[in-house]
């Protein structure tokens, strides 16, 4: 019996939070952490995903990220399925910040 | 001005180290999240959706221009350049770092500043009357009373563990800038019948997922019965408030259950057993709190000096910003000046770090150092003599902080929304910014009037969007967005929920929508009525047949 906590349908991609930063990450190939959506690892492969919660619950525990899950991808565009999650994503839409770095 | 005593001192600067001691300690893993979350919780951070975020408290929303310089440091030198002041009058930071915020805390110590009880089931920064000690409409300064709630209510060893957070909001005028119908306890300053000053307390009000008006639990208390009255509150809440359901915590809810009546008697009853000597302050104490809040020393002028009605012939924006942002002080010669935090360029109350420090400067020079946040998520220089005002205006305007909108259209109430907040379904700072953009026109907002529209990204509803007079609700089907309207809520003293017109909107419906109620509005008003008052005479129906047009 599968022990991943994964519930999600179709390909998965696993993501959390930097604990010093707090910036959304993602895990890639590699199995390391990635600020770039673009670059996450997205997968159906149960191994991997074993792999990829292992990693992610390794470094959860040495305090590099916070707050791990599986997150659902859409097969056709590679985005996550969740409206809150294409938001981690894209990242605001508006912020003050953005406006002062460009005068 | 509110200053720390040497306990509230020892306590901050005791509780920074303490939590950079758990800072550490967490980064080292000595800590896991599950133990450090609600350490950082009770210290002001969250971890939103993007980032880290730091809620830090302006006690009742007064604050020094030292106190707004530092806020300014703070942006600059841990975060991106720019703050959000928050419905509850505090300000929030949306990109610190862990590791900093130690520091950041300590920097706040320094000007008497934390980011304490701004989060957690405690009872959380009490808010005020952004005009209080400066307007004429008020029976006393209710910021005494503030600071009494929060000296007594901080680190409150009963009320640290509430069933819920808990919202304490006080006014001391009739005309309620503060909401107070829309908090777990309101308090107004009132007089009875023999003249004696004391409070009237309001119970169970809040917005959320369950918006409810608070009612009436004691018509009038005496001054020194405040503190015991409040304790017997707080403890049926304690006792009797349900902890079993998030979403039913709150005293609202129990009051709801209980009746008002069976609620009120159950306070009684606490209150009968309360030692009140063990509670109350004395008249020593009072007084010494109130002598914080001296009123600054007024010269003595006259109303409407030359160089104020000289300026109102000649320069029409700022005859216009004064007429809008203008209101009237309890001393003569002397204006309370709203600063709206609502341009058209940035979200609704943000500020940056150079136009923060621009303000403390203006308050130096104009406000004897004293400045105000409101609800509004504006600005607020309380003590502005006449004949500066149009100095001020000037200076205002090269900050581009001079907007002429204050309770118009564009002064819209906005939270965070998708955009930053982990809670939001939706975003709600595209919507208000196309709804300012839409009405742009400054003659128009004019024409239209008086005008609060609130918007809020989830049914948490921190925009307010139930008391709005048009409020928009933000939610989120199969990714994608809508947004729920609702008429006809108020939040002043004749407080009231809005209802909801029906099935949601995309956001370019939903702003043409907004058009049509109020080029329907234009229509159908009579002489001096807001928008709220015309819908209060036809009714909703007209208004839903324009919107779903």
């Amino acid at each position: 019996m599968s022990t991943l906590k994964h519930k999600g349908k179709g390909p998965q991609a696993m993501t959390a939070n930097e604990l010093q930063d707090g910036f959304s990450v993602w895990l890639d190939p590699s199995l390391n952490w990635t600020r770039i959506f673009a670059d996450a690892l997205r997968t159906e492969d149960e191994d991997l995903m074993e792999k990829m919660q292992d990693k992610a619950d390794a470094d959860e525990q040495n305090n590099i990220v916070v707050g791990t899950y599986f997150i659902d991808i859409e097969p056709d565009t590679g985005l996550p399925v969740r409206y809150r999650e294409k938001f981690r994503v894209k990242g605001p839409s508006y912020d003050t910040a953005d406006l002062l770095e460009s005068q | 001005m509110y200053r720390y005593d040497e306990f509230d001192a020892q306590l901050v600067a005791e509780r920074t180290k303490q939590f950079r001691g758990q800072v550490e300690r967490r980064l080292a893993g000595r800590l896991s999240e599950a133990e450090f979350r609600p350490l950082r919780l009770m210290n002001g951070l969250y971890l939103q959706l993007h980032a880290y975020m730091l809620r830090v408290a302006i006690p009742y929303g007064t604050l020094n221009s030292e106190q707004m310089r530092m806020l300014a440091h703070l942006a600059e030198k841990y975060d991106r350049g720019y703050g959000h002041i928050t419905t509850r009058q505090n300000i929030q930071y949306n990109w610190p770092k862990l590791p900093d915020v130690p520091d950041m805390l300590d920097d706040l110590a320094s000007v008497q500043m934390h980011a304490i009880q701004t989060s957690g089931n405690c009872i959380r920064n009490v808010t005020c009357d952004p005009y209080a000690g400066a307007t004429a409409e008020e029976i006393e300064d209710p910021r005494p009373l503030a600071e009494l709630l929060r000296q007594w209510s901080t680190l409150h060893p009963e009320f640290s563990f509430l069933p819920r957070k808990f919202k304490i909001a006080v006014t001391a005028a009739e005309k309620d800038r503060a909401l107070i119908k829309a908090h777990d306890i309101g308090i107004q300053v009132v007089k009875n019948e023999a003249g004696e000053v004391g409070y009237k307390i309001i119970v169970g009000g809040g917005l959320g997922r369950t918006p409810i008006i608070g009612q009436t639990l004691r018509e009038f208390l005496p001054k020194d019965e405040l503190l015991p009255y409040l304790t017997a509150a707080l403890r049926v809440y304690n006792r009797y408030g349900r902890r079993d359901n998030k979403y039913k915590a709150r005293i609202k809810i129990l009051v709801q259950e209980t009746g008002i009546e069976a609620f009120t008697n159950q306070v009684e009853d606490e209150y009968e057993i309360i030692d009140v000597s063990d509670i109350a302050v004395s008249e020593a104490e009072l007084e010494r709190i109130s002598s914080y809040f001296a009123s600054p020393d007024f010269e003595d002028l006259k109303d409407d000096p030359s160089e104020l009605t000289s300026a109102i012939a000649d320069n029409r924006a700022f005859s216009l910003w004064a007429k809008n942002n203008v209101a009237a002080h309890k001393a003569s010669g002397y204006s309370i000046v709203n600063i709206s935090l609502k341009p058209l360029d940035l979200a609704p109350g943000d500020i940056t770090a150079e136009q923060m420090r621009v303000v403390a400067d203006l308050a130096d020079k104009y406000s004897f150092g004293e400045l105000r946040t409101t609800h509004q998520q504006n600005l607020v220089l309380p003590h502005v003599k006449q004949a500066d005002l149009p100095a001020l205006f000037a200076q205002l305007q090269a900050a581009k902080l001079a907007s002429d909108n204050i309770n118009l259209i564009t002064d819209i109430i906005c939270c965070p929304g998708m955009d930053f907040c982990a809670l939001a379904t939706a975003r709600s700072i595209p919507i208000s910014q196309a709804i300012a953009e839409r009405f742009a026109d400054p003659e128009r907002q004019r024409t239209i009037g008086e005008m609060q529209i609130k918007i809020s990204g989830c049914i948490n509803a921190c925009g307010h969007h139930h008391v709005g007079h048009i409020g928009i609700l933000g939610l989120e089907k199969a990714g994608v967005e809508f947004y729920q309207v609702k008429l006809g809520g108020d939040s002043s003293e004749h407080a009231e929920i809005g209802k909801v017109t029906g099935p949601g909107f995309s956001e370019s419906e939903l702003i043409d929508g907004i058009e049509n109620m109020v080029d329907l509005y234009l229509k159908q008003r009579e002489e001096g009525e807001r928008f709220l008052d015309t819908y209060r005479r036809i009714g909703i129906e007209p208004f839903k047949e324009v919107l779903y047009a």
